[in-house]
């Protein structure tokens, strides 16, 4: 059993104030702190459970940065055996291109795999497109809110989707497929900082996008990034910590909650 | 005459309301809309679009992404190709349009919020970074399109159109993807639905050790504890306990949100609650674009004070 895995480095940006650039075409993400996509390390996680339980090869690929190989390099020290990292530093904003640039280099480099795993979404961007562009281009069978890998048996897999309102659904793909991978399908395992240090010595490949950017003109593009228009917006609560407390007080009395 | 092709769907055979977010976005695009949908019937759909496109697969076939290529592009054949093809943002429409995009090789915008017209054609905003920046979308090109619209993102004109029902001829499914069933959620210890008062924490109660602490206060309010997405992924809380699509929507009297920053998955989940109130060190944070009240400080210190006063009353 084969499995690719593509993670993404991302900024985190939910506690972040931010700054527009370029003409208002970017965000300013010089100060932002980078992580691995949350979704792809649960992708990863479900990725080295497979291998652990079935054997077979485990590649964690990403496009970005040269710092995109801490990315690799946690995939390494969750339980995956190869890295590659295509490498550029353009923000590449339409999913099609991304998708595109990993098709042409798992054609190129000849990798054949049973499953590949995306996280459903990346946190940045929230395009939730990736994964479903590449099957699609590929022509394999996809699923993603992957909520649970059940059963994989000669040629086929079980998987559960995530829906809407507690429900989910369960259905059979055949192999190779893709599969996008929900938060919360498992708990991914610890792994330190040495951890990730030591991952250093395994086995990566940097490779620049130009070697895989055949086809891959992206279909659209930024006109401009703007702040959310304000709504009406929260009436804010002022004071110290006693006179904000006893404003909720207030509130819930008022509401006949307390 | 163009057209947007809008995709909808059924569950357990109920038409869900979120299929007409694309019709919406057709009326406000100003193109004439035919919605696609599952074998059923659709009466209740007179009026709200120009034609109701009925396949002949049955729900669980028909919303696969396989076989969905293939029913579109029976639709193409049989109509010629639409402006738009445009699904609702939800599980299904995440599943079917990238995959659809990548087999026409059309492009794709995904939670497209809104939408204008500039002199070079379509702009379409979709949010990035946690909701903190609208993105400004327009084609390289002049050409069709694929894409997820965001629920309750437009408003549609309402009935009036002279609604044709057009039934599909057969296709052959595609046997790569075969749905099996349909799972309900296990019932949970406590109903969130019917508390009258949600103290809701998300990612800002940063351990599981920290839960104690906000269950105490829930219980000393007389209310319960609810929660977002990252606390029950983690297995902090159970999944019954989570509020926004994938969980459970609510409208308690008073909605205390600690830690919530607010993805928009949450708050379709808890923007009917009568008062808001939102607990948050991060003044940026979207949730207080919809709360009625705003608190910018840090929950595990308003939580303890709360905590303390309670005490010290009783």
């Amino acid at each position: 059993m084969d499995v690719v895995v593509l993670a993404k480095w991302v900024p985190v940006t939910q506690e972040e104030e931010l700054k527009l650039i370029r003409g208002e075409k970017a965000v300013d993400l010089e100060e932002i702190p980078f992580r691995l996509n949350e979704w792809d390390t649960y992708a990863i996680e479900e990725a080295s459970r497979i291998l652990e339980a079935h054997g077979g090869t485990g590649w964690v690929v990403s496009l970005g940065t040269e710092e995109a190989d801490t990315a690799l390099r946690r995939g390494l020290a969750m339980g995956l055996g190869k890295g590659a990292l295509i490498e550029t530093e353009e923000e590449l904003v339409d999913p099609f291109e991304r998708a595109q640039i990993f098709k042409n280099f798992l054609e190129k480099k000849g990798i054949k795999f049973d499953l590949l795993l995306s996280g459903v979404q990346a946190e940045d961007d929230q395009f939730a497109a990736t994964g479903g562009i590449l099957a699609g281009l590929l022509d394999l069978p996809y699923a993603t809110m992957v909520m649970g890998i059940e059963e994989i048996s000669e040629g086929e897999v079980t998987v559960l989707r995530e829906l809407e309102g507690g429900l989910m659904e369960r259905v059979r793909v055949s192999l190779p497929a893709v599969l996008s991978v929900q938060t919360g399908i498992n708990e991914p395992r610890y792994v330190s900082v040495t951890g990730v240090l030591a991952a250093a010595k395994k086995e990566r490949e940097f490779l620049p996008v130009d070697e895989f950017s055949e086809g891959r003109e992206g279909r659209i593009e930024i006109l401009k990034l703007e702040f959310p228009p304000p709504r009406e917006g929260a009436e804010i609560i002022k004071g110290d910590l006693d006179e904000v407390v006893e404003s909720i007080f207030e509130i819930l009395k008022e509401k006949g909650v307390r | 005459m163009s057209y947007a092709l809008a995709v909808g769907e059924t569950r357990g055979g109920v038409l869900q309301e979120r299929s007409l977010d694309p019709v919406y976005f057709s009326d406000k695009i100003g193109l004439p809309s035919y919605l696609l949908l599952p074998q059923g019937e659709y009466d209740p759909l007179k009026g709200l679009c120009d034609k109701v496109l009925v396949s002949s697969l049955e729900e669980g076939d028909f919303l696969s992404p396989l076989n969905l290529v293939r029913t579109v592009e029976g639709v193409i054949g049989a109509f010629g190709a639409p402006s738009l093809i445009l699904f609702p943002h939800s599980s299904f429409g995440m599943d079917a349009a990238p995959f659809l995009a990548g087999r026409l090789s059309w492009p794709l915008i995904t939670d497209i919020a809104g939408f204008y017209r500039d002199e070079e054609g379509m702009v379409f905003i979709k949010p990035l970074y946690s909701e903190k920046v609208h993105a400004h979308f327009r084609l390289r090109e002049a050409r069709g399109v694929v894409g997820t619209v965001r629920a309750g993102a437009f408003e549609g004109e309402g009935e009036g159109k002279e609604t044709v029902f057009e039934r599909l001829e057969a296709i052959e499914k595609d046997p790569r993807r075969e749905f099996l069933d349909y799972l309900e959620e296990e019932v949970g210890d406590v109903d969130i639905t019917r508390a009258e008062l949600l103290v809701s924490v998300g990612r800002g109660v940063k351990e599981k050790e920290n839960i104690p602490t906000f269950e105490e206060l829930a219980s000393l309010l007389g209310g319960t504890l609810s929660c977002s997405r990252p606390v029950a992924d983690r297995g902090w809380l159970p999944k019954s306990r989570q509020v926004g699509t994938s969980g459970k929507t609510v409208k308690p009297k008073v909605y205390l949100a600690m830690g919530i920053s607010g993805a928009f998955q949450h708050i379709a989940g808890m923007k009917n609650s009568e008062v808001i109130i939102a607990v948050n060190r991060d003044p940026s944070a979207p949730i207080f674009q919809y709360a009625h009240y705003g608190v910018i400080e840090d929950m595990h210190k308003v939580a303890q004070k709360m905590i303390e006063r309670l005490k010290g009353q009783g």
